[in-house]
């Protein structure tokens, strides 16, 4: 019963959310989409972050799926709306390729060799004069769909609704299990027969590859690209925040996170338009040390809270069982 | 024979811990006793493929097994419950025990009768289902470690110091549990309190300095002069 509810709702929203551009003028559905590409990449990153493992490559990996987008485009020919797909297999590629070597490192090896490799793939672009445009960037002829909004806008849901999709899989098979698992012992993981591993590649190959589609979104739907917009560590600090804010281990939280603090910062840009990012890093800090669940654990604390003092009242007697 | 351990030698790094090593669980309940340091520990953590062996053999049903990665010799059926719990507290009750079936293959076909089984065995469980493991009792918690490793349908149960940290009287709920499991599956469990684990085993292993010592039945253990003065404190 109540799952159906929640089935029902979330089809409504979707629909709504579909409907928007038949309400909504340029600008919203500019700043809709905006959101909609950091919620994409909060969610992914909470999905690695599901099995222990904090990336700071978010970045990163959404400006390769950029570059490899554009490129595709401009050098190979290839069919806009067909990079965006290259440029996702492209982002998954190379997560395969690196995993090999980075998910062996744990908790801050891991991290710092994420950011690490961010910088390095912007360097990379900076330089390659010849091929990526160097600094100056790469510029599109056209941009996708010749910029009607509502096409960008649709397409960016899509982009949203595929990696929602990702991680509601992620929450409801298999998988959860083991990264859940993994995140809280990795022996005892392995003992129950859990390969580690592997579960980390599909994890951070699954991540890495949503990251990319969302690059080659953006970068298709603007018709250009710098080294410095399309590895802008805010597309590793915004997400993060987000997801903190909202609530980690979850499909929800982010989403949440992102819808906040998006709308947030659109109206911080306008009111403090050279200092709105440390608003951010206050918002961070005091997430991190009164809400350390986010807005979602708050809310299931209190209904948790909620139905301890219905059961009390009631004189079943509470559950705590510490002894 | 479903488990047998010959002449095994390991240790960490240039630390040698095993020197030598023969012992075999058939289906019956082995005890596995001797002083800190002794290797116990490290005898596990090499039939679990935590440590490799430098020489000599394991071999589960038939099969050698020295070396082979942790999650697979759990796959094969080895369960673990390893010392200090090492339980999941973030996940409920309910999700470790469903883990324990989830990625071992024995494990999975069967995965409601088990659950039945395990719960059956462990009451309490059944009344804590949802709760988070990190929230139970020291007691409470070591039976979900028990029950997860269950789940996997193990032919081998290895119970590395199940009693450790745990009051008497839960302790010796935990060693008449393990005497009713012992008709299913073969045990081996290390332990401190021999007193308590030898109304559980058949037989077990005294290992001190990386060697067996002596084996014999638990009766024989019992009177013992060297087990009743190290380990019965008479």
């Amino acid at each position: 019963m109540k799952i159906r509810g929640s089935y029902i709702a979330a089809a409504a929203i979707a629909a709504a959310v579909i409907a928007f551009p038949a309400f909504l003028g340029a600008y919203p559905l500019n700043v809709a989409r905006n959101v909609m590409t950091y919620m994409a990449l909060a969610i992914s990153w909470d999905m690695l972050l599901r099995s222990g493992q904090i990336s700071f490559g978010i970045a990163g990996l959404f400006g390769l799926g950029s570059y490899a987008s554009i490129l595709a485009v401009l050098r190979g020919g290839m069919d806009p709306l067909l990079s965006i797909a290259f440029a996702a297999l492209f982002a998954g590629l190379v997560a395969f390729a690196l995993g090999f070597a980075i998910l062996r490192l744990r908790a801050m090896y891991f991290s710092i060799t994420t950011l690490a490799l961010m910088e390095i793939f912007r360097i990379v672009m900076h330089n390659l004069h010849d091929f990526s445009g160097g600094p100056e960037g790469a510029v599109l002829p056209g941009v996708i769909f010749d910029g009607n909004a509502s096409a960008l806008y649709w397409l960016c849901l899509g982009g949203l609704f595929v990696t929602i999709g990702a991680s509601a899989y992620f929450e409801k098979s298999k998988l959860r299990l083991a990264l859940t698992a993994i995140r809280n012992d990795e022996t005892s993981a392995r003992s129950n027969g859990v390969d580690i591993f592997k579960y980390l590649l599909v994890a951070f190959v699954v991540t890495s590859t949503l990251q990319g589609m969302m690059g080659a979104i953006q970068v298709q739907s603007y018709g250009f690209t710098t080294p410095d917009t399309a590895f802008d560590a805010n597309f590793t600090l915004l997400p993060l925040a987000m997801a903190l804010l909202g609530g980690i281990h979850s499909t929800i939280g982010p989403m949440a996170g992102a819808v906040l603090l998006g709308i947030a910062s659109e109206w911080l840009k306008l009111k403090i338009p050279y200092g709105h990012l440390v608003v951010y890093g206050v918002i961070i800090i005091l997430v991190i040390l009164f809400m350390p669940n986010g807005l979602v654990g708050l809310v299931r604390g209190a209904m948790r809270n909620a139905r301890r003092q219905g059961t009390v009242a009631a004189g079943t007697g509470a559950t705590g069982g510490v002894e | 024979m479903i488990l047998d351990v010959k002449k095994l030698e390991t240790g960490y790094g240039k630390l040698q811990v095993l020197r030598g090593i023969d012992l075999s669980v058939g289906q019956e309940s082995v005890g596995l006793f001797g002083p800190n340091g002794a290797g116990k520990t490290t005898l596990i953590n090499a039939v679990m493929g935590m440590v490799k062996p430098w020489s000599g053999s394991i071999e589960f049903e038939g099969s050698r097994i020295g070396g082979m990665q942790t999650h697979m010799v759990a796959r094969a059926g080895i369960a673990l419950v390893p010392q200090e719990r090492e339980l999941f507290p973030g996940m409920s009750v309910a999700d470790n025990l469903e883990l324990g079936a989830a990625y071992v293959p024995r494990g999975k076909g069967i995965k409601d009768k088990q659950l039945e089984t395990v719960l059956a065995l462990f009451p309490i469980l059944k009344e804590r289902y949802k709760q988070l493991v990190g929230t139970m009792s020291g007691g409470q918690q070591r039976m979900v470690a028990i029950g997860r490793a269950l789940m996997a349908n193990p032919a081998l149960l290895i119970l590395d110091e199940p009693s450790l940290g745990l009051q008497p009287s839960i302790v010796a709920e935990v060693f008449e549990r393990l005497a009713v499991l012992k008709k299913d599956v073969a045990i081996l469990v290390t332990e401190q309190n021999v007193r308590e684990s030898l109304k559980a085993i058949d037989r077990g292993y005294v290992i001190e300095n990386g060697r067996v010592l002596l084996e014999d039945t638990a009766e024989g253990l019992a009177k013992n002069p060297h087990v009743v003065s190290a380990y019965l404190g008479l």
